[in-house]
């Protein structure tokens, strides 16, 4: 409409409306590239661990006096614990999805160590633990009670069973021609120790959350011989939070050669496991709230500082025939102007911010349609602060032309 | 004269006193979210251990799989094995040499109805209080005897010694763990190096260990590492003698080294040692040790978390926003009054009196600004102290000391200076004649 | 055409009331050229507000070109301002940050007119005030006399049927003045009406007909001779 006049006025009167526009040019930049990491950080917050969050705990037994017997221990726990009343099953094993600390393998195709071999998670479980993780046995099947291997570090036995289940990921990581017939193939641990997949899961995390193979895991068929140890608990849905407790001080009074340590909720690990990333959400969240205030005020400290210098103008605009929604357009579309600017100074800054952070920090880059849509946020942030002083603008009397000074 | 400015400066903000106000928060949020994350950037990539930190070395010899680096690029990996580390041990080539490792430990207290309890632990040898400047509250490290002859001592972290012992001096009494009975040499008194240096490889904020027992007597008690353990060969048979035997990492060695010499001359021995190792079929990689001080060994680990640093550079271009608005507001209300600027001015105002006139205002907000920024900055760490409540270290990193303290002080002046002056300077700019001719 | 019946006009303000027009009645033909004279606050300026539309009156009756303006909404009066009437002020009003070009545009941009119609229209007025060769000066790198010169060319650029000017030669020294009255007269000449208040006597009597303001009413019709008298 009247793109050309306002464009060349705003020329002459650069360095106001260059401020502003570097302003959102800046905002613009850490907006889109705060919103791709919150959106980096939500996608691998989502992702699920396969196992039944909702009503698993877990906790550890320390065994602690040179007399305390582990294995018989444990056996005895399990039995109390699988017949504890709300209990939907338990297992003894090392470690959980997303608990940050566990025991990785390596498994190969060919034996050799020189063959390259590809990093699993390792769960030892029996064969309740398909049933306690309520993980999804999609090929295949469980371990059967006779195939549960008992290991003792002194007697120098063997050191691992012959079977495994492994995961769909980590078929796919092994046989990325044919994951889909896993079962009843060999892989090589250890180098050359020959063991035969007799199951795939659909899912179940590692329990390192940052780890790029974190959807490899397998279960191993074994109870280890030693004296402190992890139970998983499968509550009864809705039994969860009354159940520990009373585990903890069923378990406590069983024995008291040991100390029963660190009953947690799978809900809790996950929130722990993802403090770091939900909180960093926050905290971009709220930088970019307030800086998208901070500069939407400004915008409008600074329309109404332009309209107040330029009331003369506007009354003589006014006394040559323009309307009061001419005026108030007047002032919009200057803003709109500005912004434009800012915007588009916007995208090149956030595509190099990011560029800059992608290369110094492994961030994911940029998803195309973000830039657009900070944008459009922007660009109506500018509309509705200019609002009110524009509509202010259209208050001004056309008499100003010949009574103001 | 320059209370009559102060008093037309005032003024003028009183005439605006939202517009003012919006300025004044846009610096003091701007300094508040910059100063937050430079203090826990600060707090982070401090030194832990400032008189000491380039007279120790971590040792990293390249003991790995021949077919793959520890880490990529040719890294080695960051702990080594018991075979190396007793070795260098034993040979005693630096002025002091320390291996350790994280243990975890029940504590079986005597008194009656106190219940045992887990303690986080540090199998170590003796040299390690005094290499690390490790503070005594009662009694002393236990002596190279010890170590020697797998003595059962103990050294007790205060808040341990604390619970046993009310906080007496328990030095000679007993305490027994898992079983065993260990006599207590010595109560450390507060320590908390930040970021934890000495051992970096689990929760490099985390708290230090609350007892600390001889290396000897964890080996021959048979305790594995409750930190990080990494095995790149398959260990032959299960045994513990097979494990301290294997090529799995799990311990931590560092050396106190002065001067460059010793550094190289060290380096020289460190190569020569793997050399003769290889001669016995061990280490397949070509020659890649490595010895970092303190400080280089925290940014080889990149202990500041790189949040930090997304965080850091976003804060400073959010000061960056929030100067560019201040800027933008003032210049906006001095040009509104250009007109009384010029009038000033070619009534006989000078450029300085006119840049008095509006520094003082600019300035004043400013100021404000800064100060009410500091204010930003407590609440802000306050903020991340919520947010990051479950961490027990966050406490640390929220911590202002006086240097941060001051930088934010600086940092207040020099934005409030920064915003106050290009405006100023426009003002001074406006000529007595241009403004009067046209409106 | 311009017809006004018993118009007045009052001020409120917190302390006082001021009649700045009294049951104003005045009629303008077609073609006129008058001037308006009179003390200072005599409403000659409100006068010329309320012909211009640029004020409400808070009683009777205006017409304009036969169209009764008590009525009309914002919008309407924007737009018979836009298309029937031209201001020139006294202190010119130009718009500091647009050059004589986009000065004259600005009404020209209020009404629909194809971009090739209004470089006409501005080229034409421009020449026809002398400053051809100042499309793209800004007002203050122009003298007072060329201003109020650009301000005319604004307010001939829509060729509007009255032409209302507050003092269009107060801020000129007499030379400068010449010129701009010349410039009205040609005008005038051409079929354009126009209502000017001035202050200064030897102008106001080149005017056709000559009104004189007092205390908000028309203190006497035959003005002229009033002029004559008092000059005399
Ligand atoms: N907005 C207003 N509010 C209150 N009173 C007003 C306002 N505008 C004008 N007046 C009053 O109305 C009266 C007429 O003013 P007007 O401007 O019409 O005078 P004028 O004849 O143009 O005078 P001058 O020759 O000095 O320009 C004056 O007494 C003035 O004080
Ligand atoms: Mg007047």
């Amino acid at each position: 409409m009247e793109i050309g006049p306002i464009w060349r006025a705003m020329s002459r009167n650069k360095t106001s409306y260059l401020l502003i526009a570097m302003q959102i040019a800046v905002t613009m930049a850490i907006m889109v590239n705060a919103f791709s990491i919150i959106q980096e950080r939500s996608r691998m917050m989502a992702r699920p661990s396969g196992v039944d969050e909702d009503n698993i705990f877990y906790l550890s037994s320390i065994g602690f006096l040179p007399e305390f017997d582990g294995r018989s221990a444990s056996e005895e726990d399990l039995d109390a614990l699988r017949r504890f009343p709300g209990v939907a099953n338990a297992i003894m094993t090392n470690t959980v999805p997303l608990q940050g600390g566990g025991w990785s393998q390596g498994l190969r195709t060919e034996p050799g160590e020189e063959i390259e071999s590809i990093g699993v998670a390792v769960y030892f479980v029996d064969e309740h633990g398909i049933d306690t993780f309520d993980v999804n046995l999609t090929q295949g099947r469980n371990f059967a009670p006779t195939e549960i291997m008992m290991f003792d570090p002194d007697a120098n036995g063997a050191r691992w069973p012959d079977k495994i289940i492994i995961t769909q990921a980590m078929a796919e990581a092994l046989f990325p021609d044919s994951p889909n017939d896993a079962i009843g193939r060999t892989v090589y641990i250890e180098d050359d120790l020959p063991i035969t997949i007799i199951g795939v899961l659909q899912r179940m995390q590692a329990a390192w959350k940052e780890w790029s193979g974190v959807e490899r895991a397998m279960l191993v068929p074994m109870k280890r011989k030693q004296n402190s140890f992890r139970y998983v608990i499968r509550a009864e849905p809705g039994y969860r939070d009354e159940l520990m407790p009373q585990i903890e001080k069923m378990l406590a009074e069983k024995n008291t050669g040991r100390i029963i340590r660190g009953m947690t909720t799978m809900t809790e690990t996950r929130e722990r496991s993802y403090l770091e990333d939900s909180a960093m959400i926050k905290l971009l969240v709220f930088i970019v709230g307030v800086l998208t205030a901070i500069t939407g005020l400004g915008i409008v400290g600074l329309a109404s500082f332009s309209v107040a210098r330029r009331s003369k103008q506007i009354g003589v605009r006014r006394a040559l025939g323009a309307t009061r929604p001419a005026i108030l357009r007047y002032f919009m579309l200057e803003n709109f102007l500005i912004s434009s600017v800012g915007v588009v100074g916007g995208a090149l800054l956030a595509v190099g911010l990011n560029v800059w952070m992608v290369h110094a920090f492994d961030l994911t880059p940029i998803a195309w349609y973000v830039i657009p849509t900070a944008m459009l946020i922007l660009w109506l942030v500018g509309q509705l602060a200019v609002f009110g002083p524009a509509r202010r603008a259209t208050l001004v009397s056309p008499a100003v032309a010949t009574r103001a000074v | 004269m320059i209370s009559y400015y102060a008093k037309l400066g005032l003024l003028s903000i009183r005439q605006n006193p939202v517009l003012s106000a919006l300025m004044v928060a846009a610096i003091a949020t701007g300094i508040g979210a910059c100063m937050t994350i430079v203090n826990i950037d600060y707090v982070m990539s401090g030194n832990p251990i400032p008189h000491r930190s380039s007279l120790l070395y971590h040792v990293q010899l390249d003991s790995w799989d021949p077919y793959e680096a520890a880490e990529e690029p040719n890294e080695p990996p960051d702990q080594v094995t018991y075979l190396d580390g007793t070795a260098l041990l034993k040979a005693g080539k630096a002025r002091r040499q320390v291996l350790s490792y994280r243990t975890g430990r029940v504590i079986q207290p005597d008194g009656d109805g106190q219940l045992p309890f887990q303690v986080s632990s540090r199998s170590t040898s003796a040299d390690f209080f005094s290499m690390f400047d490790v503070p005594f509250l009662y009694g002393s490290a236990w002596d190279k005897a010890a170590d020697d002859s797998a003595a059962y001592v103990v050294v007790l972290g205060r808040e341990v010694n604390e619970q046993l012992f009310g906080g007496q001096d328990p030095v000679g009494r007993n305490v027994v763990m898992n079983g065993d009975t260990y006599r207590v040499t010595g109560v450390l008194d507060n320590w908390q190096p930040t970021p934890k240096f000495y051992d970096v490889s689990n929760q490099s904020f985390g708290e230090v260990e609350e007892v600390y027992f001889p290396l000897s007597v964890s080996i021959a008690e048979e305790l594995s590492s409750s930190g990080n353990t990494n095995c790149w060969k398959p260990v032959p048979e299960t045994t513990w003698q097979a494990f301290l035997n294997s090529e799995c990492v799990w311990m931590q060695l560092w050396v106190e080294l002065h001067g460059e010499t010793e550094r190289s001359d060290y380096l020289a021995y460190l190569d020569a040692y793997v050399e003769s190792q290889k001669a016995i079929g061990r280490f397949p990689r070509p020659l890649n040790n490595r010895l970092y001080n303190v400080m280089e060994w925290m940014q080889n680990q990149e202990v500041v978390e790189s949040d930090v640093k997304v965080l850091l550079g976003l804060a400073v271009l959010f000061l960056v926003v929030c100067l560019l608005n201040t800027i933008g507001l003032l210049l906006a209300k001095i040009m509104r009054r250009a007109g009384d600027i010029g009038l000033r001015r070619a009534l006989g105002a000078s450029r300085n009196a006119v840049f008095a006139q509006y520094i003082v205002e600019a300035g004043l907000i400013g100021i404000v600004g800064g100060v009410a920024g500091i204010g930003m900055t407590m609440l802000g760490l306050q903020g991340i102290r919520i947010l990051y409540g479950e961490f027990d270290f966050i406490d640390r990193l929220v911590h202002l000391d006086w240097i941060m303290m001051s930088t934010a002080i600086i940092l207040a002046i020099v934005s409030a200076l920064a915003a106050a002056l290009y405006p100023t300077w426009r003002a001074c700019g406006i000529h007595p004649a241009s403004q009067l001719k046209s409106l | 055409m311009l017809n006004m019946k018993d118009v007045s006009k009052i001020y409120r303000t917190e302390s006082v009331e001021t009649h700045a027009l009294r049951e104003f009645s005045f009629d303008v033909d077609e073609g006129e050229f008058i001037s308006v004279t009179g003390p200072s606050g005599s409403g000659k300026t409100t006068f010329l507000n309320i012909a211009g539309l640029l004020e409400e009156f808070s009683g009777g009756t205006y017409e304009l070109d036969g169209c009764n303006v008590t009525n009309l909404n914002d919008r309407e009066r924007s737009r018979l301002r836009n298309e029937k009437i031209g201001f020139i002020f006294q202190s010119f009003n130009l718009i500091p940050e647009l050059d004589v070009f986009d000065n004259v545009d600005v009404p020209l941009r209020y009404r629909k007119f194809s971009s090739a119609e209004r470089r006409k229209r501005i080229d034409r007025v421009i020449d026809l005030v002398g400053l051809g060769s100042r499309a793209h000066h800004l007002p203050s790198q122009l003298s007072g006399g060329q201003q109020q010169r650009v301000a005319i060319a604004r307010a001939l650029a829509g060729e509007p049927r009255f032409l209302l000017a507050d003092e269009p030669t107060g801020n000129l020294d007499s030379q400068m003045a010449e010129s701009v009255m010349e410039l009205l007269e040609d005008i005038n000449r051409n079929g354009t009406t126009i209502i000017m208040v001035t202050h200064e006597k030897n102008l106001a009597k080149r005017a056709r007909r000559n009104i004189f303001m007092r205390d908000g009413c028309v203190s006497n019709n035959d003005s002229a001779l009033h002029l004559a008298a008092s000059s005399a």
